[in-house]
């Protein structure tokens, strides 16, 4: 997927973590929200995503519980938790400055 | 992020549980983004290739992979948070030990001398016992030897070699070899030790020169071979710059000229272990390689691939009367009771490397050290009890709020293992000390001297360092040692009644916690005095032993004589005029101030290393079995006045016996009692197979006995033959002097000496007595080191006694304060605590005294004139226990006696 964009370490978390503060999600969900935000622009590795849930579920930042979906499959659902609500706040500020920066100097026109 | 310590270590899930659910996770995820796809037009097989690539890889790989990797995870945390607690616990252990220096000291201390004598001992043992020989397949090689039916083993002349090396079939190469003390002649004179070999040792022995060429196989054909040279590398750099021309240069040997042929490997010295020079045997003259009795050569061989140790031992047993018979006397005249053919016998020299008695005095000594270790640990498993149970509040309390056993266990495993860490560390100090002193401690005469001269030169005294091997033993003890003293205190104290630990007032727990662990104390400090009496018992037998052996009369007066070694090379005078020569160098020595006599022999008294032959009597019948063997000594007439050997019968040498005169020899006690069968030995005839007495020569005289063997060893029989009838040119001077330090005329002999023989080397210059000195040395120094041993044991076993006792007393201060209160006097209170030590003591002497019994048998070989079970050496050694246990109690006993009553009851 030569042209999709892929992630700076760590940015994999905050997406998760904004796409839960939705509502929970199993993991498929999760990716297909993701690549419908991005007009599929994004391409996550399943391995990674999967890797990072786990990773954050141990921090605690979410909780994961066993439930139906509305097929009547048993499916893994992930949510967030105070401390993972916590931490995406603080690193989306930080991101979105960060992105600003990259913008105001990619973009400038004047030497 | 700095390392994270977890609170609590609680799982949330088990992993199989975390495996199943990861895989049925990936599952469905592979499911439903499939479904999507089909959604999307895609084929389901292509949708469900496209699903599994994007996952990357089956559901199996990935789960697996997610799984390893948090594996890991939990796996560095939980190193790292065990990293933390051993931290944690040295930095506590420290800060405790810290508190405490003086006992920190004594243990440390204390394991220092146990692990270092230790490791010391082991370097003997490894470098003496162990080591694998500095040859090649060094467990192929074989040592073979003729045996005597009355003189044990023998060495070979070549003739018997002959038989022996062309009948057997065991061996892919045989050498023989004798080890020459020699002189290099010319300007810079220097003395060297030789090896005279057979053309085949070098291949024998699997080395091969460095520079030039080995001996040729040829030059064992027949004597007066070319005279050529292998020198040692020491030699080539010292003598020849190592310069590569050296081969084809000549060297001269004791007056001969050699051609230098090659140069051997810098750590090659030969079987004699200190060779610096090589020369074929064969380049003698005839008459010397062709006497079938002139046995002086050692034989080794190699085994043939696929004949093991005990094929070439029963070859050799099979062979030995073979080459008896093929190499009869000349006339067969034999005259012994002994019938017993000759044989031979072959012994892996793996297995004869050093003499058996000298690898029995190393490994009792081994055993003693080891024991003394054992005390060691124990005296401090002792003070760590009782250090556990002054803290027993403090363990209590922790095992209260939750720490589990395991926890403070390691906790007091750690205290102890620093106290061994320290104590190894400190233990290499005295280790390379000990190996120091080991290394230089027995020079190859003294050993032969004192009967240790079986094994082989190349693996001696000299070889014992301090090597990794030794280090890694006493890493090994020390981690030992760290175990066994640390976890029984470690256990016991924890182990203490929970409940009466902490409300502990001094007394009301005592009838459980205090005499469980007061039970262990005392069964140390009982254990500690049991092996300390088996060292002491040892130590005792050895010392009554080294008295028996210090108070032998070995025939003559050692006092006020200094003795030398002149070595005239041949060639330097004539043959002929050799009796002259000896006559005139006594007579200008006579002459230097100071000296009362002067006198020659060929061989010192109790040097072990005098030489024999056989003889035989004109007047008795031929006999091709049997034979009278007989010590063959050169003296000077005057030998005997000078060492004050009384003559018992007839004369001694006078100024008659002459060259052209009547030959004549003197014979020993020994030798009329063996051989004379009660005939008057005066005027007999006899055949001497040395020094050209084997035409026949006439007894003249008995002496007394003189012991020429070791010390430990009776006088066997000996004849005497002059020098003015028989010239040889190797000699000691013996020279009795009028100041009782007999050094102190050595410069002005020497010079006298070097006036009248200025070619000749004098070396080995020593009083008499010092020589005399050497043929204990041995059994001085085993048993100094085991007597050294036996006091730190019992010393150890002193603080052992007086330990439980004092801290019973500092425990039952309370009690003794009410017993004195209700009236016990001073008496009964100092009778209490000293019954108790003499119950310890009366435990430890019934352990310990049939355990000395079991043990002191090792002893058996080592012991000159005393039974393992000796009584006195029993009793004494149970008395001077008894007396320093009741030291022991004693302060202990005056501490309690001074117990105040009023503080103590106050106190509680």
């Amino acid at each position: 997927m030569a042209d999709s964009l892929s992630l700076l370490r760590g940015t994999l978390d905050i997406l998760v973590l904004k796409a839960l503060s939705w509502e929970p999600m199993h993991g498929f969900e999760i990716t297909s929200w993701l690549e419908q935000r991005s007009d599929g622009d994004l391409a996550i590795d399943d391995g990674a995503l999967y890797h990072a849930l786990h990773r954050m579920e141990e921090r605690d930042w979410i909780a994961s519980e066993w439930r139906l979906t509305e097929n009547n499959r048993r499916a893994r659902y992930y949510k967030l938790r105070p401390a993972g609500k916590k931490h995406l706040t603080g690193e989306a500020v930080a991101l979105r400055r960060y992105a600003k920066m990259l913008t105001a100097i990619l973009d400038a026109k004047t030497a | 992020m700095a390392p994270r310590r977890r609170a609590f270590r609680l799982s949330l899930r088990k992993p199989e549980v975390t495996r199943e659910e990861l895989d049925e996770e990936l599952a469905f995820h592979v499911e439903e983004r499939t479904r999507s796809l089909v959604a999307r037009g895609l084929t389901n097989e292509h949708a469900q290739s496209e699903a599994l690539r994007k996952l990357g890889g089956s559901v199996h790989e990935v789960s697996e992979r997610l799984q390893s990797s948090a594996e890991q995870k939990e796996k560095r945390i939980d190193m790292r948070e065990r990293i933390q607690d051993l931290l944690d616990d040295v930095r506590y252990a420290l800060r405790g030990l810290a508190r405490r220096p003086a006992f920190c000291a004594i243990a440390v201390v204390t394991l220092a001398l146990g692990i270092g004598a230790n490791a010391a001992i082991f370097s003997a043992v490894d470098a003496l016992l162990l080591r694998a020989l500095p040859f090649p397949r060094g467990d192929r090689l074989m040592d073979v030897v003729l045996l005597s039916p009355n003189e044990g083993a023998n060495p070979w002349s070549w003739p018997k070699f002959r038989v022996f090396r062309d009948a057997q079939r065991s061996y892919q190469s045989l050498a023989l070899y004798t080890v020459r003390q020699s002189t290099l002649t010319g300007l810079d004179p220097e003395r060297i030790t030789a090896e005279e070999v057979s053309a085949t040792y070098l291949n024998t022995l699997g080395v091969r020169p460095s520079v030039g060429a080995d001996f040729a196989p040829a030059i064992d054909a027949g004597p007066n071979a070319r005279k050529v040279a292998l020198i040692s590398d020491a030699l080539w750099q010292r003598r020849f710059n190592a310069e590569p021309n050296v081969i084809g240069q000549s060297i001269s040997v004791n007056s001969y000229s050699y051609e230098i042929i090659g140069v051997l490997p810098p750590a090659f010295h030969g079987l004699s272990g200190n060779a610096e020079l090589w020369i074929p045997i064969m380049a003698r003259d005839a008459d010397s390689v062709n006497e079938v009795w002139s046995l002086e050569f050692s034989l080794i061989g190699r085994l043939r691939d696929g004949v093991s140790v005990a094929q070439a031992r029963s070859e050799a047993t099979l062979l030995g009367p073979r080459v008896y018979r093929a190499t009869p006397v000349d006339a067969g005249t034999i005259t012994t009771a002994r019938t017993t053919e000759w044989s031979a016998a072959a012994n892996a020299l793996e297995a004869i490397r050093v003499a058996p008695k000298l690898r029995q005095s190393l490994l009792v000594l081994f055993g003693a050290v080891a024991m003394l270790l054992l005390i060691a640990c124990v005296n401090l498993a002792n003070l760590l009890l009782g250090r556990a149970a002054t803290r027993r509040q403090e363990i209590a309390i922790r095992l209260a709020i939750g720490a589990a056993r395991k926890r403070v266990v390691r906790l007091l495993l750690t205290e102890s293992a620093l106290l061994a860490f320290f104590g190894g560390l400190a233990s290499v100090i005295v280790a390379w000390i000990g190996t120091r002193i080991l290394s230089t401690m027995n020079p190859r005469e003294t050993l032969s001297a004192q009967g240790f001269a079986g094994g082989i030169g190349a693996v001696s005294f000299d070889t014992i360092q301090l090597d990794s091997r030794a280090l890694l033993f006493t890493f090994g003890i020390t981690v030992l040692v760290a175990c066994v003293f640390g976890l029984v205190p470690a256990l016991q104290a924890t182990n203490a009644e929970l409940t009466g630990a902490l409300k502990d007032d001094g007394s009301t727990n005592r009838i459980r916690g205090h005499s469980n662990l007061g039970v262990s104390r005392r069964s140390l400090a009982v254990l500690q005095v049991s092996l300390a009496i088996v060292l002491l018992v040892g130590s005792g037998l050895m010392l009554r032993s080294l008295s028996n052996l210090m108070s032998i009369d070995a025939g003559f007066d050692s006092t006020n004589i200094l003795t030398l070694r002149l070595n005239v090379p041949p060639g330097v005078v004539a043959p002929d005029s050799m009796p002259g020569f000896y006559e005139e160098l006594t007579r200008r020595l006579r002459a230097v101030a100071g000296v009362r006599e002067v006198a020659l022999a060929d061989c010192a008294p109790v040097s072990n290393a005098c030489n024999g032959t056989i003889m035989q009597f004109a007047d008795r019948p031929a006999s091709a079995t049997g034979n009278a063997m007989v010590g063959a000594h050169w003296v000077t007439p005057e030998w005997f006045s000078t060492l004050r050997i009384p003559i018992k019968k007839g004369r001694a040498f006078n100024s008659f016996d002459r060259l052209g005169g009547e030959k004549v020899v003197l014979v020993n006690e020994a030798a009329v009692r063996a051989y004379f069968n009660g005939e008057e030995p005066i005027g007999k005839m006899v055949k001497v197979y040395q020094g050209g007495f084997n035409t026949g020569a006439r007894v003249v005289g008995v002496v007394s006995d003189v012991r020429f063997g070791t010390i430990d060893s009776t006088a066997r029989p000996d004849v005497y033959i002059s020098y003015a009838q028989s010239r040889v040119s190797r000699m000691i001077i013996f020279v009795r002097t009028s100041s009782s330090n007999p050094m102190s005329v050595a410069p002005v002999i020497r010079q006298a000496i070097k006036e009248f023989a200025p070619r000749d080397p004098v070396y080995d210059i020593r009083s008499f007595a010092d020589r005399v000195g050497a043929s204990s040395a041995q059994a001085r120094f085993s048993t100094t080191l085991l007597a050294l041993f036996a006091l730190v044991a019992l010393a150890l076993a002193i603080m052992g006694i007086y330990g439980v006792l004092s801290f019973a007393v500092v425990q039952r201060t309370r009690e003794i304060g009410i017993r004195m209160a209700l009236g016990a006097n001073r008496s009964s209170v100092l009778g209490m605590v000293l019954r108790e030590g003499s119950i310890l003591a009366a435990f430890g002497v019934m352990l310990g005294v049939p355990a000395a019994f079991a043990v002191s048998r090792v002893l058996n070989a080592s012991l000159f004139n005393v039974s393992t079970s000796d009584p006195a050496t029993y009793i004494a050694i149970v008395l001077l226990v008894s007396a320093a246990a009741l030291i022991a109690s004693w302060l202990p006993a005056r501490a309690a006696v001074r117990v105040d009553p009023i503080i103590a009851l106050r106190r509680s």
